[in-house]
């Protein structure tokens, strides 16, 4: 390569402010400019890739993210520093090193899905990985400024090399979040920015004069690599169906990350299955006894229930077997996560499991914090559902506490009656009586129920309101349920020993003892 | 190129956070091209240029005009703004009382701020569940919204939950590991385990005792105390010297109980009264009806909630930014010339009444026309503190408990950091939150330490934060968002030997004439928001008494 004729740069006398002697901008510069953009944009998306997929795949985001984000700038540092050593035609070397930044930054994500599940060292593939893209992508700048030496005077240079450099870093900081991963995912972003680098070298090649003795044979190459990274763009859903498929057995039809939580939809003959953040939250297979055990000994007893507030339940199942009450006139459901309730309000599938409740006219879906709506609210509610996920951490355990409950009994309209979700008392046997004594400690009467959900296992719930009277057969349920009748319910009450009654603390703010119940009632079936 | 690229990154990813920032004094910014460079703040210290005004009063303009008030209180800590809502309490109208305070806004010691992530404390940030004998101060606290009501079966006080300090509290890094609490457990040898079981023992016991005079061996305020000559001889001794005479030697529990003192005295327990010492522990008697003794109050603005609180139950005026410096008689009273910073005058306020809620080397200066009567000398060993105020994007979480509101290291120089966000209810826990760092600068010498003080860096100050955090918490340096700092030349008295119970103390809280009061935790030896309360209180009745005995 020592052989091809480059037009050799002539390096302004040191210190010699020499602008006659420095080439105008001409439209060749002005396109490499351009790729210093493009490059940029693109070096910093595969560093918030790497850094995404592993807290997503590793967790602990915080320490992957700092570790992937230290790793990748090291790296990048050994790749400036190697520069020096490339020598002769710096715009064959750019090329090259653009189609090898296409095809390893372009195809890292594909490939650390596909190996999380089949490798033991998974992290050592992935910073081997962050490490090349790294180094390949530290080599760019120092080689682009030296190709553009000539071309600017060294103040534009730099100015301008390290404007693009900062705008791309910009925009990829932005569109990365906003707009990348909620449209293509992590894969196809990764790809299409693998695409991106691969024109980059493409545009070079095409419009230097310099590169004709190298053109068809890199040409080849460059085509080759457009083509795979095509390709693999096509098969990118099947691809991250496949991989999260190997964490959650069954096919995994559908994944979203929001800015709280994955959702993963798995799908097999029998049953549609939601998890959070890999969690399950129900099976449409027996989805249908937790649900109506949620919502009919409540609403039974409440046959002149107008109004129905439900916090947590953004699949809108409990909201379905609210709307078999035609009496109803208004539901407030309450959910933190917006994509949560737009997907439940949107795909086709978990419209018909949820018939379309969180689209009726009488619901109104507000995303926001439970807590703070309901001390903010000031209207009144005949029924509150209440659907929380387990009290798993302290944040999650404040909407436990007597002081919430207390919140929570300002919206219950007179002779209304809430239900909350309980966890199991048959596992967590503690935490499930330490939910009960705690609504008890803020002024309620606690109804404790249970029911058994094969998925789940024994399940429990509370009912609480001001009074004693309610009764197991109140009024009619709505035809067509398949788990609870009155007979249901009234065998629902009833704790046999290894359920029953034992005495736990009150969960306040300031000792959430829930928190502790909850850790030390699981922890021997999660660990 | 790789460390421009990450700094830029930063501020890309996160700058929208950091813009939204409220601009604060003095933008400073770490040493480029080290892993701090992408962090800036502002330095503040408790308006030292305004301050150091008083050491020159005859440089500041003579008065353009005078007003006349029944009572100035010079000072808007908590003591002077307690004495002002007393006064109001006591009967007189807003026009009879004028407040200067010579910061910006008032609060003293317990100044809070706020950025668009969170309010944050500048000092200090909670409240023990209080002794329900404190009347006067429960009725603040129901006044406030703070006490909620009255358990009819115990007749115990109900605190509001929201402000009672949420689970989980304490925790402490020993080890490579945060345990729950703040007394070292983990990795403590069986030995150590029983002089610290010895210790609580013994402060048990102490919280009980009661002296001959019939009052409590220790009890806040210091001024309720007893006399009894048996706990007054611990004042004489330090704290360490009484310790070691007493067994407890173990290395463990001589650093909680120095990492106590520093806390609250800002002296270690070799420069603390044994009396003092004792005092921290055994004076704590909170009872509630929904909180222990041990339970706490805290806002995210820490006490510059109850600053507020203490604002807005009187309606007298308060003039920031005014350096009242001659105090001096006249025929029917005192007149202290007040200088605005902001607008450049002087005002002459003419009182019937002057209470000096200043700490004792600003009274001093204050009151140097008047005859030597009027100041009874008051030598207070007062550390230096500077206090970081972090807002980070995550806090990188080592094993164990997890985030706390206190959160201590051991072994370290620094007593530990609060998080502002703590009393949160969202359900959403990520995203930006800001956290406290507080470090008392103790040193035999005060005056060479607040030297030094004042010559560290914006930059050195955070260094030293982040490198000590960083040893929890690692990578938080990259987390950083801003970093904000605050250096208190002459953070508050440190009860040494000899000071809670000898004479000067009490000579120094005497009025003078029934014209001059004072009124400041200086005069009660122990910075505390209760002592701040009861030296108010205390003042502004003295006040009311000589009033009635002049129309008398």
């Amino acid at each position: 390569m020592d052989k091809v004729p480059v037009r050799r740069v002539k390096r302004p006398a040191l210190g010699a402010s020499t602008a006659a002697a420095v080439a105008p901008t001409d439209y060749r510069s002005t396109l490499l400019l351009g790729s210093v953009f493009v490059i940029a944009t693109c070096g910093l998306i595969y560093e918030l890739i790497a850094g995404t997929l592993a807290s997503y795949l590793l967790g602990d985001s915080v320490l992957q993210f700092s570790t992937i984000i230290g790793a990748y700038l090291f790296a990048m540092g050994i790749g400036s520093w190697l520069s020096r050593y490339l020598g002769g035609s710096l715009l064959r070397w750019f090329i090259q090193l653009e189609i090898l930044v296409g095809l390893v930054g372009g195809f890292s994500a594909p490939l650390l899905f596909l190996v999380f599940e089949h490798v033991s060292s998974f992290r050592l593939i992935l910073y081997a990985l962050v490490g090349l893209t790294g180094v390949l992508v530290g080599l760019e700048i120092p080689l682009l400024m030296r190709i553009l030496e000539g071309r600017f005077e060294f103040k534009d240079l730099v100015s301008r090399v390290f404007t693009f450099d900062y705008i791309g870093a910009l925009l990829a900081s932005l569109v990365f979040p906003l707009v990348l991963v909620p449209q293509l995912g992590l894969i196809r972003t990764s790809l299409l920015c693998g695409a991106l680098n691969v024109v980059v070298a493409g545009i070079a090649l095409y419009r230097f004069p310099e590169t004709r003795p190298f053109r068809r044979s890199m040409g080849g190459a460059l085509v080759a690599s457009l083509l795979a990274l095509a390709v693999a763009f096509g098969f990118a859903e099947r691809l991250q169906a496949y991989t999260e498929g190997l964490a959650f057995q069954d096919q995994v039809i559908y994944t979203k990350t929001t800015p709280y939580q994955r959702l993963v939809l798995t799908k097999n003959q029998r049953e549609l299955r939601l998890f959070l953040n890999g969690n399950l939250q129900f099976s449409s297979a027996d989805e249908y006894r937790y649900h109506e055990a949620l919502v009919h000994p409540v609403m039974q007893a409440l046959p002149q229930a107008r109004r129905v507030l439900v916090l947590g339940g953004g699949d809108g199942l409990a909201v379905r077997e609210l709307l078999k009450y035609p009496q109803l006139q208004h539901i407030d459901l309450v959910d933190l996560d917006a994509g949560m309730t737009q997907l439940f309000q949107h795909n086709q599938m978990l419209l018909e499991l949820n018939h379309r409740s969180l689209l009726n006219p009488k619901v109104r879906v507000i995303n926001a914090d439970a807590y703070q709506w309901v001390r903010q609210d000031s209207s009144r509610y005949d029924c509150i559902i209440v659907d929380f996920p387990d009290p798993g951490n302290y944040s999650i355990g404040k909407l436990y506490s007597a002081a919430f409950y207390r919140a929570l009994e300002q919206r219950l309209a007179p002779g209304g009656w809430a239900v909350v979700q309980s966890t199991s008392p048959y596992v967590a046997r503690r935490s499930f009586w330490c939910v009960a004594h705690t609504l008890e400690a803020a002024g309620f009467t606690a109804l404790p129920y249970h029911c058994y959900v094969p998925s789940f296992g024994e399940w429990g719930f509370v009912l609480a309101g001001r009074n004693r009277h309610w009764r197991p057969d109140a009024g009619p349920l709505p035809p067509g349920l398949r788990y609870v009748t009155p007979a249901t319910i009234r065998a629902m009450r009833f704790f046999p020993p290894d359920m029953s009654e034992v005495p736990t603390e009150i969960n306040q703010l300031n000792n959430q003892a829930l928190v502790r119940y909850f850790e030390e009632d699981w922890g021997p079936y999660v660990h | 190129m790789p460390s421009s690229r990450r700094h830029f990154l930063q501020r890309a990813a996160l700058g929208g956070a950091g813009l939204l920032l409220a601009p604060l004094a003095g933008l400073h910014s770490c040493a480029p091209g080290s892993s701090r460079s992408h962090i800036s703040g502002s330095l503040h210290g408790a308006n030292r240029a305004t301050g150091h005004l008083l050491r020159d009063p005859a440089s500041l303009p003579a008065p353009t005009r005078t007003e006349a008030v029944e009572v100035l209180i010079v000072g808007g800590g908590v003591a002077g703004l307690t004495a002002r809502r007393e006064l109001a309490r006591l009967g007189l109208r807003p026009e009879q009382v004028l407040l200067v305070e010579l910061d910006e806004q008032p609060g003293g010691n317990s100044r809070a701020g706020r950025n668009a992530v969170s309010a944050y404390p500048w000092g200090a940030h909670y409240l023990p569940v209080p002794d329900p004998r404190n009347h006067e101060l429960l009725a603040f606290l129901a006044e406030a919204g703070i006490l909620t009501g009255t358990d009819a079966a115990s007749g115990l006080p109900i605190y509001n939950e929201y402000y009672l300090c949420h689970d989980p509290e304490e925790r402490l890094f020993i080890k490579g590991h945060w345990q729950n609490g703040l007394v070292p457990e983990l990795g403590v040898p069986p030995a150590e385990k029983a002089q610290l079981a010895r210790f609580f023992a013994l402060i048990d016991e102490l919280r009980q005792t009661v002296g001959t005079d019939g009052r409590d061996a220790f009890r806040i305020p210091v001024d309720e105390s007893s006399c009894d000559e048996q706990f007054r001889h611990l004042d004489e001794q330090p704290f360490a010297a009484w310790l070691d005479a007493q067994g407890f030697t173990g290395s463990h529990l001589r650093w909680y109980l120095d990492y106590s003192c520093r806390d609250d005295y800002g002296a270690p327990a070799a420069q603390v009264s044994a009396w003092a010492g004792l005092h921290y522990f055994a004076a704590r008697k909170g009872r509630a009806h929904n909180a222990n003794g041990a339970d706490v109050l805290t806002w995210p603005a820490g006490n510059g909630f109850l600053v507020e609180q203490l604002r807005a139950q009187a309606p007298s005026p308060i003039r920031p930014n005014t350096v009242a410096f001659a105090l001096h008689a006249t025929p029917t009273g005192l007149a202290a010339d007040c200088y605005n910073v902001a607008t450049r005058q002087t005002v002459r306020v003419a009182a019937r009444q002057v209470i000096m809620a200043t700490p004792s080397f600003i009274t001093e200066r204050l009151l140097a026309s008047l005859p030597a009567a009027a100041y009874r000398p008051l030598p207070v060993h007062r550390a230096p503190w500077v206090v970081v105020n972090l807002t980070v994007e995550g806090l990188p979480q080592g094993p164990g408990q997890p985030l706390s509101w206190d959160n201590v290291l051991f072994g370290t120089d620094s007593v530990g950091y609060v998080d502002a966000g703590h009393q949160s209810l969202s359900l959403t826990d990520a995203g930006p939150r800001v956290v406290t760092w507080y470090r008392p600068l103790s040193a035999p010498n005060p005056e060479a330490a607040r030297r030094q003080a004042y010559q560290t860096s914006y930059d050195d100050w955070v260094r030293q934060a982040l490198a000590e955090l960083e040893t929890a918490h690692h990578g938080l340096t990259a987390q950083v968002l801003r970093a904000d700092v605050w250096v208190w030349g002459h953070g508050m008295v440190a009860p040494t030997p000899g000071f809670v119970w000898g004479p000067a103390r009490a000579a120094a809280a005497r009025p003078w004439q029934n014209q001059l009061f004072f009124a400041h935790t200086d005069l009660s030896g122990i910075s505390i928001f209760e002592e701040g309360f009861h030296q108010g209180q205390r003042a502004a009745r003295q006040v009311l008494a000589a009033r009635s005995t002049g129309l008398a």
